[in-house]
């Protein structure tokens, strides 16, 4: 029988050197997890660093690119923000859509793909998700991108407390809401990284005067507060007016009030500090959910999952599942809700209008697929 | 079929992979979680995933380093002789008063876990402080150990700190607000239980027994002074200043904390050897800590390969009479894996299940059950500290006495749940 009490000194050297062969390969595999996704914004874009408005993150892992497309012609402003919890891959999908078709006409855009930069560059430890997601181009290229995790990446910003204390209200979170970028806003001038981050954010709202404002993310699908809008009072006409002309075009979606007991989220924080109409959107992601079963990437591209059609059998869940909740839909649902926001800003107040044009409809995408709508990356 | 195929028969080639390894190759339980962890990943068809091996033990980080530094703490305040001095204080103290030390000492072993929401810290600290009071009051070894492994967990779950608590509401962002009563409701009750049932029984015969005399004395051979002190009243200051000043206390983390009382244990007046009370502590948390990466390494398998999916929805996809049994079950099991886990993987589902109900109830409630998993080998933290405290080599022994206790909690907790709108409509 082998015995593993007696440990030598020859033993102790061999695990020490087994330990640091594991560590040379495997910590290869997630620095590489921190190369940033590209991108190819479309033309009219100008790139600038959130930094540009913020400068205390200058440099560090959370300054994170700004893409502008002003017309130049009178308008409205506008944020689309994806990748505020880089799990949520549909968000950051669509803010990248956006950014490489879209052509403004009258107004400005402004679209923050990579909300979180940090979080992007890591997988949170247990939950098994895949690294990369990949699309295939009409050309035949494929482009890949990273599924990362909800929280600033530990390296960047740890330890978190025991408590998490939200500064501007006092709300108690459990300590690993700390590097969760939708619960610091409005965030910190001076604080932790992912607080700093949320201050730049504001500051950005409040220096473009951003009128409307996305918050692009994804929920699992047993969760209440999913295919849903979630409004702060000041933008709750608009997107009451937006939830109508959606389930008229057959896109069924919740609205929610922003609870006002819920501290740290942009529908809250945003509405309040600033006077842009802040918009959270959320779609249905089996592959964040805590009832899904196998992890990997064909489910966070189809969400195709037996245990997620077990719990719809059971009523368990709170999106009509059958057997799929597919990247393509998840994409469209949340492409659609932002155009027909847009459609409806001028309604509402034809100053603050703005004009987009060139990005697919929600046919067009379930149709076509997401990677019809990307643009092949340039030979470096 | 279907249901069950592949993933049921992972779970079952896990658990006796891991049971083989335990048992038959005689691995230490981290090697075997370990190898568990292998077989179901070439089975799954993933090969040898070093990427996903490695993240799953990242999970555990801070849990280990708290647990280490925890560690050395107690170990410090042992070799300073103030664990003895203390207890021999306290018997000579309280002896006369078995029902109020009996409940004094639960209190004083839950203290450390409301105040840092970890049963671990409660285990090594004022629980290490009472083992030998107990012990010398004649409470058998392991009703010791049982009394300190349940006390630590109702510390864990009371308020004002209540992890697993947090994480429930975090699934569904409820915040973490109004819970102070119901957490009160839920740990009181179980916790005076505790005391008279595990502790009391024996204070009541032991405490005037003559002989004790001549063991208080040669346990309170290290004068009780003020710099004796010194290392216990670092810690109340650090951790109780980080919980009570938040907004101007440096947020050290606990494990900083237990390393800065330790250090303080210099100026305790006493000369002890501290490289070798250091390495005592690592060696004696060694096991555990490996025990928590193997663990983090199969939670990692289990969700990669569809594992975990297959043991949450069967608990959900129990019949409505047989849910509460569900989670009165499924909880502490997973728990094995570890509370908090339990807590965030079955504990949101079970709450959005329960929706309609007060949730903040419901949310004390299956904190509650999920913090018996502390008692769960093979991680049961609360438990095998507890046992390591008195000197019990084999938990399981120690197990035995948390049955009664432990299944009351679970019975509790369901009560709690079921009466959860009767209860709110009293209190609010």
């Amino acid at each position: 029988m082998l015995s593993f009490n007696k440990g030598t000194r020859t033993s102790a050297a061999f695990l020490l050197a087994f330990a640091l062969v594991l560590a040379a390969f495997t910590g290869k595999n997630f620095l590489e997890m921190r190369r940033p996704d590209r991108v190819v914004p479309a033309p009219g874009f100008t790139s600038h660093m959130l930094s540009e408005w913020f400068p205390n993150i200058s440099g560090t892992p959370v300054d994170t690119p700004v893409f502008i497309q002003d017309s130049g012609v009178p308008g409205g402003s506008v944020l689309i923000m994806g990748g505020t919890h880089p799990n949520e891959p549909a968000a950051t999908m669509t803010a990248v859509i956006f950014l490489e078709r879209a052509t403004v006409s009258r107004g400005k855009l402004f679209v923050i793909p990579f909300a979180n930069m940090s979080a992007f560059g890591h997988n949170s430890p247990q939950e098994a998700s895949p690294q990369r997601m990949h699309f295939t181009l009409p050309d035949g290229s494929v482009r890949s991108f990273r599924y990362g995790s909800r929280a600033t990446n530990p390296v960047h910003q740890w330890p978190n407390p025991d408590i998490y204390i939200h500064e501007a209200s006092g709300q108690q979170l459990s300590g690993s809401e700390m590097a969760n970028l939708n619960r610091a806003h409005p965030g910190v001038e001076d604080g932790p990284l992912t607080q700093r981050l949320a201050k730049g954010l504001l500051e950005l709202l409040l220096r473009e005067e951003i009128d409307l404002a996305f918050d692009l993310h994804e929920a699992s699908p047993e969760y209440p507060v999913v295919n849903a809008i979630v409004a702060h009072e000041n933008s709750m006409m608009l997107a009451a007016m937006v939830t109508m002309e959606l389930e008229a075009q057959g896109v069924l979606i919740r609205l929610e009030p922003s609870p006002k007991n819920l501290r740290g989220l942009t529908h809250r924080e945003w509405g309040d500090a600033t006077s842009t109409m802040p918009i959270l959107m959320e779609t249905g992601n089996p592959s964040q959910g805590r009832l899904r079963g196998r992890t990997d990437e064909h489910l966070v591209m189809t969400g195709e999952d037996k245990f997620y059609a077990k719990a719809a059998q059971l009523g368990r869940l709170f999106i009509p599942y059958v057997n799929d909740q597919p990247m393509d839909l998840r994409v469209a649902r949340h492409t659609e809700s932002i155009l027909t926001f847009l459609e409806t800003l001028e309604f509402l107040d034809p100053e603050i209008a703005i004009t987009v044009e060139g990005v697919p409809s929600y046919g067009e995408i379930l149709e076509e697929g997401v990677g019809a709508f990307l643009s092949p990356v340039p030979d470096q | 079929m279907s249901w069950f195929w592949p993933e049921g028969f992972y779970t079952l080639a896990m658990i006796t992979a891991f049971g083989f390894g335990a048992f038959a190759l005689k691995l230490p339980i981290a090697v075997a979680m370990s190898f568990a962890a292998v077989t179901g990943s070439l089975l799954g068809g993933a090969g040898i995933p070093l990427r996903h091996l490695v993240e799953g033990m990242f999970g555990y980080i801070d849990t280990i380093l708290i647990i280490a530094t925890a560690m050395i703490f107690m170990k410090t305040i042992e070799a300073t002789g103030l664990l003895e001095s203390v207890a021999a204080w306290m018997i000579r103290k309280f002896r006369s008063f078995p029902a109020v030390l009996s409940l004094g000492i639960v209190f004083l072993i839950m203290v450390p876990g409301m105040i840092t929401g970890s049963s671990t810290a409660a285990v090594l600290t004022t629980g290490a402080l009472v083992a030998p009071v107990m012990i010398k009051l004649g409470v058998p070894t392991l009703q010791t150990a049982a009394a300190i492994a349940m006390s630590a967990i109702y510390g864990m779950i009371a308020p004002p700190i209540n992890l697993p608590a947090m994480i429930i509401g975090g699934g569904i962002d409820m915040p973490y607000v109004g819970f102070g009563i119901p957490l009160l409701i839920c740990t009181v009750p179980l916790a005076v239980f505790t005391a008279l049932w595990l502790v009391y029984p024996s204070l009541r015969k032991k405490s005037h027994d003559p002989a004790l005399e001549e063991e208080l004395s040669r346990m309170a051979r290290t004068p009780l002074t003020a710099r004796l002190f010194l290392p216990m009243a670092a810690l109340v200051v650090l951790l109780g200043g980080e919980r009570m000043f938040p907004e101007v206390w440096p947020s050290l983390g606990m494990p900083l904390s237990f390393l800065i009382a330790s250090a303080v244990g210099i100026f305790s007046g006493v000369k002890w050897n501290i490289p070798e009370t250091v390495n005592e502590a690592v060696n004696d948390a060694l096991p555990v800590m490996g025990i928590l990466m193997g663990v983090g390494m199969f939670i990692q398998i289990m969700t990669l390969i569809g594992v975990r999916g297959f043991v949450v929805v069967s608990a959900l996809a129990l019949p409505a009479w047989l849910l509460y049994v569900g989670i009165a079950t499924s909880m502490p099991l997973f728990g094995a894996v570890s509370a908090f886990g339990s807590a965030s993987v079955l504990g949101v589902p079970f709450l959005l299940a329960l929706l309609g109900r007060n949730e903040i109830l419901v949310g004390s409630a299956l904190s509650l059950i999920a913090g018996l998993g502390d008692l769960m080998p093979p991680t049961a933290l609360a438990g095998i500290f507890a046992a390591q405290v008195v000197g019990e080599k084999n938990y399981f022994r120690v197990l035995r006495y948390c049955l009664v206790p432990g299944l009351l909690t679970a019975v509790w907790g369901v009560a709690v749940i079921l009466g959860a709108q009767y209860i709110a409509g009293i209190l609010y």
